[in-house]
Formats: structure tokens, C-alpha cells, sequence
């Protein structure tokens, strides 16, 4: 208003004024690509130092003058981690474990979700707060009698359920999993957003519901599924407290392996006879090994896993 | 819209109310169907468990050869976690000490970084980006690897650890109140760490921001507000609900933060098979009790106020 009223008055007072806004917002803005960069820098700080350390050679390691450069490339600090960790293996077991899992949460969210979003059934209230608790509840309160549950289970049918797969990919297939709500809530959303109309023309076509569920809802949602598949592998990747209780370690996992890293570090080179000793660059080693594929894997997909993310923040509103 | 007038149809042929029922009782049926898994997980893994550790709580857990000898111990084990084990109540402590400053922290930095990243336009994708990657490698074992003090010992030695001895303004608050500069002092060491947990926080933000209806700044600005104003009077009670949803995400996420001394209370207890199991449920029971009443306290702080939000509209 008042630029446009001092711009008819006199042309020359107004050009400076405007030049005056136009440095002032060039400034701030200056000022706040500034602080994000800064921040973004604190973020990766920590990568860029497992990333620097992994390739040091051990003169760089001990040298107070190498801090992130190192002078030359060395590839053995990966050797030895991946020795360590065994990494062939236990890289594919932790893909079919995550994806395994990740598939089963998939399904079971996806069918939660439809059910959410389509029918209006008895105290659906109660349950959406049901599935709010479940997030809520901290881990460990459950742990202890879903142990006993299946030890007592498994002594009763002669079974063995610790230390294999069976428990936790029942929980996953009974919705239990790793954050099985958000994936819920990114699913109910989604399905929201899918018209009504198109079930509503299938309906009249005869289809049933389940139909209706693959034929549409599902065919319609890929990307979805896929931030969902996704989020679920990465999480399920990443826990280590379930795993750690109920599989024991007896499928190697790679992030129950960098926990042992440093026993089973010390172990190995002592019964090699070696004279290695455990420092900071073994570790950063070992430690760039297990998140690298979720590395890799963020670097095709970080859209999708940003928007996933956006969608239960709706829901939660 | 669709959805709307088929309901309103079938609501307002009371004459065919057979025919309600009946949609109803589909809607019904079809409706549990999908959720027969999920709510037979919830029984069996969830509700039961944890109706299991307020019982267990009160007992004695011992194995033996056939299985769990479970007898009742009252308030035994409450007793002995908050007055005979001399690790449980510290733990406790710097759970809390841990959880409601981080999730402050958390919550201010992360909106900060939102607010500001909702102003540029150029580079606000890899931004985002940035900001994210943490919850995608985050985990307890990455944590502790990266968060390994062992190799600080040789800085200590020559005199680097305590990086904060020049900082005139800690000094200052040091003179005035050492715990206010310790607790400063602990928030800087951890700030990485912080971060890394505002990676969700901060996506829920720029979304929660973005959806802030640009008319009611407009609004504003008509009326003369200066941006502070439109601050603290406009974006920050719109985002409230978006800050409920990310401190409820963020003290989930502190909760499974495996490192924390609780954990490995609970853990050990739990390894203990010599009546380990007894307390391992009182502990986590308390625990448990602790994480819904800090959730409560955010729930009350941020819940949003009907009747203000009329106003509004």
C-alpha cells in the first residue's frame, strides 16, 4: 500500500525504499540459509566422521594432526570389520529378515488401515485408541510376559520358538511389530484419500469386499505400500531390544553384530594371535557396514519416506 | 463428499429400517473382518502382556525344570526397587532428566528449523533430506559406537575434554549456578544426538506449517501485525496439534532409545532366571507408569482447546 501510494508521489523515493526491502530480505535470508546449513552440518557430523575414520590408515588414526582428511586411502579397517562381522552373510540374513518381517507388517497395517477408512463398524473409537495405546506403551512393560508366553508355549508342545523367527513374525503378522501404528495411520490416510466412489461403483458391479480391498484399494496405493514396506524394513532393521530378547542372536543380525563388535573384535584377533588393537577406526568400520545399505536405500527413496512420514501427521491432527 | 450423501440417503429412509440394520450389521462384520488380526495381535501381544506385568509386578517369578513358579509377593518388589536396589531410583532419575529437557529441546529446535525452512525456497527439498536421514540409520548399537568414549581419554590428556572451560557465558552461569551450567553443558555434549531425534519432528512441522491457511496472515498483516505478532498469534496455536503428534512421537521414540540405564535395569533383571522376572516387571511397570505421565503432561500442555478453534473459523 504504501510502496504503490509513494510510487505515484515521487519515482526516485520509492526506487530506494524498495532497494532497502530488497537488501533487507536478501540479508535474512542469507542469514537463515546460514543457520540450516550450520545445523545440517551438526546432523552429519557424526557420518562424516564414521565415513573419515573408516578409510584412516592407523598412522592417521594416532596422528592428532589427521582430524578428517585422511593422507591415504586404506581399505583395511573394512577388511577387518566385515571379517569381524562376517559381513557376507549376516548382510543377506538381515535383508530377508527386515524384508520379511516388513512384508508381513505391510499386509496386516494395510488391512487395519482399510478397515479404518471404509467401515464403521462397533466402537471403532475405541479401538483407534487402542491403536494410539499401542504405540504409547514403552516396549519393555510387554517384554517380559510375551517371553514367558512363548517359553511356556514352547515347553509345552516341545517346539522350539526361542532363538528362531517364530515369535516375532507372529507379532508382525498379528499387527504387533515394530511401530505397527504409524504404518497404520500412514495407510489410513492414503485410503482416505482414495474416492469412495470408485468402491461404491465396484459394489454395485458385485464385487465383494475383499475385492474391492485388492482390486482397488490395494492396486491403487503402490506407493504406499511401498513407503510403508519400506519405513517397516528400515525400523525392523534398526530394532534391537525384541530381537535381542527373543531371537538371542541365533540368526546373525548385523546390528546385534556391531553390538558384540567389541567382544567378538577381541576375541577373533586373540585367537589369531594377532597384535591388532581395537580403535575408534574398526569400529567406525564396522559401524558404516550396517547402516550402509539404509544409506543407499535412503538415497533412491528419501521422498517417499519424507512424505509417509508427512501423512500420519495428518491423521494425528 | 460421496461418502456423506450415502450416508445422509440411507439415514434418511427411516421407513426401511430393515435395510439400515442390515448395511449396518454389514459394515459391522466387514468392518472387524479387517480387523480380526490386528485386534487378535493386540489381545494376545499387547492388552495380555501387559495386564501380565501389573500382576507379575506383585509376584515372585522363580524357573524351574517344568516352567514358571510364580507365587504372590505383595509390594515386595516394589519395596526393594525403590529402597533396597540402589541403581533403580537414579535410573529413573536420569530418565527423567533425560527425557523432559530432550524433548523440550527437541521440539523448540526442531520447530526453529521448520519455521525457517518454510521460508526459503531454493535447497528446501535436500534440507529435508538432511534433517531425515537420522531416522533412517538411527539405532542403539550406531548410537553407542558413535557416541564411544573410549577414545576421549587420550584427549583428556592433553587437555581437550572439557571443551566449555573458555565459554564466557557458561562461565558466567557457572559463577551463578554450577547445575544450570552442568545441565547446559550436557545439552551441547548430546546436541548431536538431540538432532538426530528432530528428524521426525521437523518433517511434521514443515507439513503442519504448510497447511496454516495463508489468508489468515493476510488477515493479519492487514491488520498491521508485525511478524513476531503473526508468530506468537497465528502459527504457533495452529501448530499445536502438529506439536502434540511430534512430542508424542519424540517420547516414543526416547522410550525405545535402548542405550538408556532403564534398559539395561530391566535387562539384566530379566536375564537374572533366579527370580529375575518379578522384579524385571516392576521395573518396567514403573517405567511404564513414568512415560504415560510424561505423554499425559504433553497431552494437557498441547491439547487443543475446542472451543478457541471455533473462534477461529
Amino acid at each position: 500500500m504504501k510502496g504503490i501510494k509513494s510510487k505515484e508521489i515521487s519515482g526516485k523515493k520509492s526506487f530506494r525504499k524498495h532497494d532497502l526491502k530488497w537488501w533487507r530480505n536478501k540479508i535474512a535470508r542469507c542469514a537463515v540459509y546460514f543457520v540450516l546449513i550450520c545445523v545440517g552440518f551438526v546432523y552429519l557430523e557424526p557420518i562424516f566422521e564414521i565415513i573419515a575414520k573408516t578409510f584412516m590408515s592407523t598412522e592417521d588414526i594416532i596422528d592428532p594432526s589427521v582430524n578428517w582428511v585422511p593422507k591415504s586411502l586404506s581399505l583395511n579397517n573394512l577388511k577387518v570389520a566385515s571379517t569381524v562381522m562376517k559381513a557376507g552373510p549376516t548382510l543377506r540374513n538381515t535383508i530377508l529378515w527386515s524384508g520379511g518381517m516388513a512384508l508381513a507388517q505391510t499386509l496386516v497395517s494395510a488391512m487395519t488401515g482399510y478397515a479404518f477408512s471404509r467401515y464403521d463398524f462397533k466402537f471403532k473409537g475405541f479401538w483407534f485408541v487402542m491403536i494410539i495405546l499401542a504405540f504409547i506403551i514403552p516396549t519393555p512393560v510387554t517384554m517380559i510376559p510375551r517371553l514367558m508366553m512363548f517359553v511356556t508355549v514352547q515347553e509345552a508342545t516341545a517346539l522350539q520358538l526361542i532363538g528362531t523367527a517364530i515369535p516375532q513374525v507372529s507379532m508382525a503378522v498379528l499387527g504387533q511389530g515394530v511401530y505397527s501404528t504409524v504404518l497404520i495411520l500412514i495407510f489410513y490416510t492414503a485410503f482416505n484419500m482414495i474416492p469412495r466412489v470408485l468402491d461404491e461403483a465396484a459394489q454395485i458391479d458385485g464385487a465383494s469386499s475383499l475385492k474391492i480391498f485388492w482390486f482397488i484399494v490395494v492396486k491403487m496405493s503402490a506407493t504406499t505400500i511401498l513407503v510403508v514396506f519400506l519405513f517397516s524394513f528400515v525400523w525392523n532393521w534398526n530394532e534391537t531390544y525384541i530381537t535381542g530378547t527373543l531371537l538371542r542372536g541365533n540368526i546373525e543380525l548385523l546390528p546385534s553384530k556391531l553390538n558384540m563388535f567389541n567382544s567378538e573384535f577381541s576375541s577373533l584377533v586373540s585367537a589369531q594371535g594377532g597384535a591388532f588393537r581395537l580403535n575408534k577406526a574398526y569400529k567406525m568400520a564396522a559401524t558404516l557396514i550396517s547402516i550402509s545399505p539404509l544409506l543407499l536405500l535412503y538415497v533412491f527413496v528419501q521422498k517417499q519416506f519424507i512424505q509417509g512420514i508427512e501423512n500420519t501427521g495428518i491423521t494425528g491432527e | 463428499m460421496a461418502e456423506k450423501a450415502v450416508k445422509n440417503t440411507v439415514k434418511e429412509k427411516p421407513t426401511r429400517s430393515g435395510r439400515t440394520k442390515s448395511y449396518e450389521k454389514r459394515q459391522n462384520r466387514l468392518g472387524y473382518a479387517f480387523m480380526a488380526p490386528w485386534i487378535a495381535g493386540f489381545m494376545l501381544f499387547t492388552l495380555f502382556p501387559f495386564g501380565a506385568t501389573i500382576v507379575l509386578s506383585f509376584c515372585n517369578v522363580s524357573t524351574n525344570v517344568t516352567g514358571y513358579n510364580i507365587s504372590f509377593a505383595g509390594l515386595e518388589n516394589y519395596y526393594t526397587a525403590f529402597f533396597r536396589n540402589t541403581e533403580f531410583v537414579p535410573a529413573l532419575g536420569s530418565f527423567l532428566g533425560m527425557v523432559i529437557p530432550y524433548t523440550f529441546v527437541i521440539l523448540v529446535v526442531s520447530f526453529v528449523m521448520a519455521y525457517l525452512l518454510n521460508k526459503i525456497q531454493l535447497g528446501k527439498g535436500l534440507m529435508r533430506t538432511i534433517y531425515f536421514l537420522p531416522v533412517i540409520i538411527m539405532s542403539g548399537p550406531v548410537m553407542s559406537q558413535i557416541l564411544d568414549k573410549a577414545d576421549e581419554t587420550v584427549q583428556a590428556a592433553q587437555g581437550l575434554y572439557n571443551g566449555y572451560e573458555g565459554v564466557l557465558i557458561l562461565n558466567m552461569i557457572r559463577s551463578y549456578s554450577p547445575r544450570i551450567a552442568i545441565f547446559m553443558e550436557g545439552i551441547f555434549d548430546q546436541l548431536t544426538m538431540i538432532l538426530w531425534f528432530t528428524g521426525i519432528p521437523i518433517v511434521l512441522f514443515v507439513s503442519g506449517l504448510q497447511r496454516i491457511n495463508i489468508s489468515l496472515y493476510e488477515a493479519a498483516k492487514i491488520d498491521m501485525a508485525n511478524e513476531w505478532q503473526i508468530l506468537w498469534k497465528i502459527t504457533i496455536p495452529m501448530i499445536k496439534p502438529t506439536a502434540l503428534v511430534a512430542v508424542i512421537f519424540t517420547i516414543a521414540q526416547l522410550g525405545t532409545y535402548d542405550t538408556s540405564a532403564i534398559y539395561s535395569l530391566i535387562k539384566t533383571a530379566t536375564n537374572n532366571t533366579n527370580g529375575g522376572f518379578g522384579f524385571a516387571a516392576t521395573y518396567s511397570w514403573i517405567y511404564c507408569i513414568v512415560v504415560l505421565i510424561v505423554i499425559g503432561l504433553a497431552v494437557l500442555l498441547f491439547r487443543d482447546r475446542p472451543p478457541k478453534r471455533r473462534d477461529i473459523w
